[in-house]
């Protein structure tokens, strides 16, 4: 299957602190193909974070066998992770986590400037293509503290596209922010979907969770539900209201 | 605004971290009592007034040699015209100092005294304890021998006779009448034990006979110090137009009395007081930013207390609450210390003077250091108070509450933070180099070498009293009969006598060398150097090595000879390359009478007569035959072959039966003179070692406190920045950078101020330049290792954690 990105194996996920064994992912297994658009849903602590963390490689599992692109990455040296990091995954987070002392076309071009193999021209390109792509290219030499949160999401959702990667991680990125804007921030996410990203998605808003193709429920570290949605929009919005 | 429920607030607070108030504590105790240490120590030496009632107004007149502040005594009539003339002055009198040996109960015993004119107990409005002093007809020349006598003298010769007045007592072989005992502690002008009449009438004798005498007396009210010392050069400058050949180039110039004493050691006194204040800034800024970084950590509680209504001024009133406790308790505890370190300091400077110490050398504290003590408390509390209130009440708290972006360092709390690290390298660093050079001043001089064999010698001086030895054969007579019976003691090996010993202080005379051209008559056209006189035998067996030529013999025995021996620094300086042996060279004397010419006979190597680092220590020395020149004042060397006791007893013995009214004083070991010597040295540097300690202390927590601080606020941005795939050595890198930016924005100007205050003092201490420049070298490398490491910690640590972990790190 060539057209698997992710393929992960009875993984497992330990935290050990103060005597306290937190067991915040057990046994998973999961493969995911190219072009997925995959929601990750469940009550608060029941390991989706960790997961997000392991598969973007922030966190190493205790135990378990994690091929990417066919490549296994569950033993790489530090150095290895952080390059595939820079270049094979994009991050999205709820809290944005712009770099305050950077205005906003350097955030977008700080993943761009850790890599060695792109001319000056093209990393501009690149980040300005980036911030076309969200509609950010107006407010270029702002700071974040001057954006609100919608507008600090889109800078967030360019700098995790800007390199390109093959893979967009996002944990809640509409967590923080209004109906209006997460809306906004759902819509990018579909565009860029659309456009052939491969793109994990963790929410506990059944309304984001509905627009993913793919739709994974976790509970206590496991993974108790994995389904596909045809439709995906109608049926749920649906739902939502109904509620 | 100082609520009261606001200080129980603070008071919670550090109750509830003892670790963190008992650090803090300790840091401003350290600090406080430091710094607090150098200033009344400073003060009691050089810039307190004297306990006498208008003793900030009492001065001493001396003089000074092309400018150089030598704090030597005046001619008698170049001082009476400078009183006749003189606008800003009052009082005026005169004085100088004298030893004398006075016939008590237990033989002869040598006091320190002073000859001085009437005035000089009516200068410190101190009358007597009883009896009178001594008035204008008494201190006529050739009028009755009066005294009068210190309180300690009165009770240890005299025990405290009650009818001690108008009894006799025999100073220096002459009956003389005591008139009056001063108060206890009286020993003005610094070591006096008795008080002398001048007896002299400067009038009555030629410019060259005329004493010389140091001048003292009040300014008068109106006038400054600089303005009498304007007046002082203007009319010293007239004299030397009038008597150019033996004034040109002196001047005179008044001090208070300490500050004479201290001359061109002002310099270090400066330096010393720049350190005590920065060490103290040193531990203001550690404690504020302990207390900054504990804002920090309670800035998101500020904001939302804020947020709740809490005024900004209830705010920084709990901050300032928190510094004004810890530093008030610190200052306490410093203040307790302090009181320690001065009662030790009293005793260790009573060990560098061999008899008195100088009256005004009484450490404690006193009303000045207790309002140091308040300035240096208040500008603490505003330091340590004033940073983390500034950070967390002037920003926009509700900035904190929703700021969502990383980095969550703010920009002001970043900025501050460096400001913090790059003060306190350069006040380390400034302070480092002042305590530096003092240490290596003190091992360079330990490791002095005077230019003679110094071990198991026992030194003791020997005046002889004019009244019966006032022929030079009687002097010459008496002195080699003492060398010749010392000898024979079997406590006793070789026995060497001089004028002065390497490491003495010895008259320094103009020198003139046969068939040099000179530029006039003018004493000061001449070279100086050393005048010394030894009796044959005395260099070789002190160790001075012999260079070329021979060591005296008896063949340059008695006053129709005319021989010298000079050191090679004196050849250097006047022949060069050209052999020295057979040429004539002559000592100037001030009267210009025909020429004395003498022949060198040998070249000996270079010996110090003060410390071998000072430029007293560098001047050549010219020797000869004791009996060319009899003196009545020689100091004994003599080889020990058993104990000091015992060697002791015998030079007693032996001067008894020679003359029983002869004493011999300033006994002690050679090696325990010159330690002495260095005893100032040895105490400053100890303390400028615990300064420095307490400096690399207080400079590693705190820049570690504030590196680690700064990183771990950054910990998130890290996680943000691996997230987005860099690799943890790049993050590292840049981190270092930022350190040793921060090094050098802070270690340059503290190279620069350091070097500068260091090579001030380098200028009246052992330290030469090349010290200065490795001194300034190590201490960079030291700071900057203490820099990376307090970066490279905290860098790694936030590099372990996984990026996750990172991320979430609150
Ligand atoms: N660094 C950590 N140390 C210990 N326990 C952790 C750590 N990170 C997460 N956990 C625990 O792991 C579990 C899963 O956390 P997380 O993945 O953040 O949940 P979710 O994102 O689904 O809310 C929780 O019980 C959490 O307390
Ligand atoms: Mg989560």
């Amino acid at each position: 299957m060539n057209n698997l990105l992710i393929k992960i194996d009875n993984l497992k996920k330990v935290y050990y602190s103060e005597e306290l064994e937190t067991h915040a992912l057990s046994d998973i297994s999961l493969s995911i193909a190219k072009g997925d658009y995959v929601s990750i849903s469940g009550p608060s602590g029941c390991g989706k974070s960790t997961l997000l963390s392991v598969l973007g490689l922030l966190d190493t599992a205790t135990a378990g066998r994690y091929v990417l692109a066919g490549h296994d990455v569950s033993n790489l040296p530090n150095k290895e992770r952080a390059r595939i990091r820079n270049q094979e995954i994009g991050f999205i987070f709820q809290s944005f986590n712009l770099i305050s002392d950077l205005d906003v076309k350097e955030n977008v071009a700080l993943p761009l400037t850790y890599r060695r193999d792109l001319s000056k021209a093209q990393r501009k390109q690149w980040v300005k293509d980036a911030l076309d792509k969200v509609d950010m290219s107006h407010r270029a030499k702002h700071y974040p503290s001057q954006l609100s949160g919608g507008q600090q999401q889109r800078v967030a959702v360019a700098r995790a596209i800007a390199g390109k990667p093959s893979l967009l991680l996002a944990d809640e990125p509409t967590g923080n922010l209004d109906s209006k804007n997460a809306e906004a921030v759902m819509q990018l996410l579909d565009k860029l979907h659309a456009d052939g990203a491969t793109i994990c998605m963790v929410t506990h808003d059944p309304r984001s969770a509905s627009q993913a193709k793919r739709r994974l429920e976790v509970l206590d570290g496991r993974i108790v539900s994995d389904r596909l949605q045809l439709n995906p929009q109608s049926e749920d919005k649906h739902h939502v209201y109904a509620k | 605004m100082f609520m009261l429920s606001d200080c129980r607030y603070a008071l919670r607070l550090l109750a509830k971290s003892p670790g963190f108030t008992a650090l803090t504590t300790l840091v401003m105790a350290a600090g406080i009592g430091l710094s607090l240490y150098l200033f009344s120590f400073i003060n009691t030496m050089v810039f307190k007034d004297l306990p006498f009632t208008d003793g900030d107004s009492l001065v001493q007149i001396s003089q000074s040699r092309h400018g150089a502040l030598e704090g030597n005594p005046l001619n008698y009539q170049d001082y009476q015209m400078l009183r006749e003339a003189v606008q800003g002055l009052d009082e005026m009198g005169a004085y100088r100092n004298v030893t004398v040996n006075l016939s008590g109960r237990d033989g002869a015993v040598r006091y320190s005294g002073v000859r001085a004119e009437p005035n000089i107990f009516q200068l410190t409005r101190t009358q007597p304890l009883m009896g009178r002093t001594f008035n204008q007809a008494e201190n006529l020349p050739g009028a009755e021998p009066v005294v009068v006598i210190g309180y300690d003298l009165w009770k240890s010769q005299f025990a405290g006779a009650s009818d001690i007045l108008e009894r006799q007592v025999k100073i220096d072989g002459v009956s003389h009448r005591i008139l009056g005992v001063m108060p206890q502690d009286y020993l003005f002008p610094n070591v006096a034990e008795l008080w002398l009449p001048l007896n002299e009438s400067p009038a009555a004798v030629s410019r060259q006979q005329a004493g010389r005498v140091y001048g003292l007396a009040h300014i008068k009210s109106g006038y400054s110090t600089t303005e009498v010392n304007q007046q002082l050069a203007l009319l010293m400058e007239r004299l030397a137009q009038r008597y150019p050949q033996t004034n040109s180039g002196l001047g005179a110039y008044c001090h208070s009395i300490p500050l004479s004493v201290a001359e061109d050691g002002i310099a270090v006194v400066y330096s010393m007081q720049v350190a005590a204040v920065l060490i103290l800034f040193l531990a203001s800024f550690n404690v504020g930013n302990l207390l900054l970084s504990r804002a920090i950590e309670r800035g998101k509680e500020t904001a939302i207390r804020m947020a709740l209504g809490a005024p900004r001024a209830r705010l920084i009133s709990q901050l300032l609450w928190e510094s004004i406790l810890i530093c008030t308790l610190g200052g306490i505890i410093g203040l307790l210390l302090l009181a320690w370190g001065l009662e030790v300091t009293e005793r260790v400077t009573a060990s560098f003077s061999y008899g008195r110490q100088v009256f005004w050398f009484k450490f404690g504290i006193d009303a000045f250091t207790l309002k140091v003590f308040l300035l240096f408390l208040v500008s603490t509390i505003f330091i340590t108070g004033f940073l983390p209130a500034w950070k967390n009440s002037g920003g926009d708290f509700n900035q904190v509450l929703r700021d969502g972006t990383r980095g969550a360092l703010s920009k002001k709390t970043g900025r501050l933070n460096r400001v913090l690290v790059i003060s306190e390298i350069f006040l380390s660093l400034t302070i480092l180099i002042v305590a530096g050079v003092i240490v290596v001043s003190r091992y360079l001089e330990e490791r002095a070498d005077y230019g003679v064999k110094t071990d198991n010698i026992l030194i003791a001086s020997v005046l002889l009293p004019s009244s019966r030895y006032s022929q030079a054969q009687q002097q010459v007579t008496l002195f080699n009969q003492l060398q010749s019976q010392l000898q024979q003691q079997s406590a006793l090996g070789d026995v060497m006598i001089s004028t002065a010993l390497p490491g003495m202080p010895a008259p320094v005379t103009a020198i003139a060398i046969d068939g040099k051209e000179y530029l006039s008559d003018q004493q000061t056209s001449f070279p100086r150097a050393n005048h010394i006189l030894v009796m044959p035998g005395s260099l070789a067996k002190l160790g001075v090595e012999l260079r070329q030529g021979r060591y005296f013999s008896a063949q340059d025995e008695g006053q129709d000879k005319a021989t010298v021996i000079v050191t090679d620094s004196f050849v250097t300086a006047h022949f060069g390359d050209q052999s020295p042996l057979g040429k004539r060279i002559r000592v100037v004397d001030y009267d210009g009478q025909t020429p004395h010419w003498l022949t060198i006979v040998g070249v000996v190597r270079h010996v110090s007569q003060d410390k071998p680092s000072s430029a007293d220590g560098r001047m050549p020395s010219v020797f000869r035959p004791y009996s060319q020149l009899p003196q009545a004042q020689m100091v004994l060397a003599m080889r020990l072959k058993s104990d000091v006791h015992s060697a002791t007893l015998a030079l007693r013995k032996t001067l008894q039966s020679l003359d029983p009214e002869l004493p011999a004083y300033r006994i002690e070991t050679y090696q325990a003179f010159l330690t002495r010597k260095t005893g100032p040295m040895r105490f400053l540097s100890g303390v400028f070692l615990l300064f420095g300690c307490a400096t690399v202390l207080l400079t590693a927590s705190g820049i570690y406190g504030l590196m680690s601080n700064t990183i771990r606020q950054r910990t998130q941005e890290i996680g943000v920045k691996r997230a987005l795939g860099a690799c943890e050595q790049r993050i590292a890198r840049q981190l270092l950078l930022a350190g040793a930016a921060q090094l050098l924005w802070g270690g340059i100007p503290g190279l620069i101020v350091g070097c500068g205050l260091g090579y001030g003092m380098s200028q009246v201490m052992a330290t030469p330049p090349q010290a200065l420049f490795l001194i300034a070298t190590l201490l960079i490398l030291i700071i900057g290792a203490v820099v990376l490491t307090a970066t490279w910690l905290p860098t790694r640590r936030a590099l372990s954690m996984e990026p996750a972990v990172a991320l979430r790190y609150e």
